[in-house]
């Protein structure tokens, strides 16, 4: 889970190391996924998101398919 | 409170004040109780994916977002620096202590440096992008990998 300058960068990246290109996440959509994980962290009942909820997470965000799939056995 | 949640209670709090992982001692002494105990209570915390532990099973290599060693994403709030993860953890680390602070990491291509400066209300607008080269369904097959 990577920085990277731009769309450019990783398809190098990926293609210097044969590496798959994966979709692309935002720095905005970044930062709605880490406070959606983590803003309870620190709480007495934080816990992980379930697969579903992990799910939702993401499809709010766009990121949808199996790559996001937590219980997806195929990758595309 | 069970033993497992002022564990990851104290663990946590550790990370925060210090920004540095505590030693199995330190938490033993919080919790108040044996490092036995501590050290079983680890054990579980790992099966819900709450801590990864080094290959001496009481040295903590993540508490997410928070990592135990050092690495390229570096997270400063005021004087206090904090390693973590990943570059989502980088992000999660701001939102765990619901804090302003700032990023620093880098492209992983070019090793062009990032530092950005995170408000309550997350980045500025900003064209860097995050690449996650593992699926979802796979990320805790290898987490330090991913």
């Amino acid at each position: 889970m990577l920085f990277f300058r731009s769309e450019e960068r990783v398809r190098e990246w990926c293609g210097a190391h044969g590496y798959p290109m994966r979709p692309l996440v935002t720095m905005y959509q970044l930062w709605t996924l880490a406070t959606t994980w983590y803003s309870t962290r620190l709480q007495e009942d934080s816990r992980r998101p379930q697969p579903d909820e992990m799910r939702s997470i993401f499809a709010g965000l766009g990121l949808e398919g199996d790559f996001w799939d937590p219980q997806s056995d195929s990758f595309g | 409170m069970s033993l497992d949640t002022r564990t990851k209670l104290a663990i946590y709090r550790h990370f925060a004040e210090t920004g540095q992982r505590p030693s199995l001692q330190v938490v033993a002494e919080s919790v108040g109780t044996d490092a036995s105990k501590i050290r079983e209570a680890y054990v579980r915390l790992r099966a819900h994916r709450v801590l990864v532990l080094e290959p001496d099973g009481i040295s903590i290599r993540m508490a997410p977002p928070f990592s135990g060693v050092p690495t390229q994403h570096v997270v400063f709030i005021n004087e206090t620096r904090y390693f973590a993860n990943c570059a989502w953890d980088s992000f999660g680390i701001l939102a765990a202590l619901h804090r302003a602070g700032r990023v620093q990491s880098r492209c992983e291509q070019s090793g062009e440096p990032l530092s950005l400066e995170i408000g309550l209300e997350g980045p500025p607008p900003c064209s860097w992008l995050f690449h996650c080269l593992v699926p979802a369904a796979k990320w805790w097959d290898d987490i330090v990998f991913t």
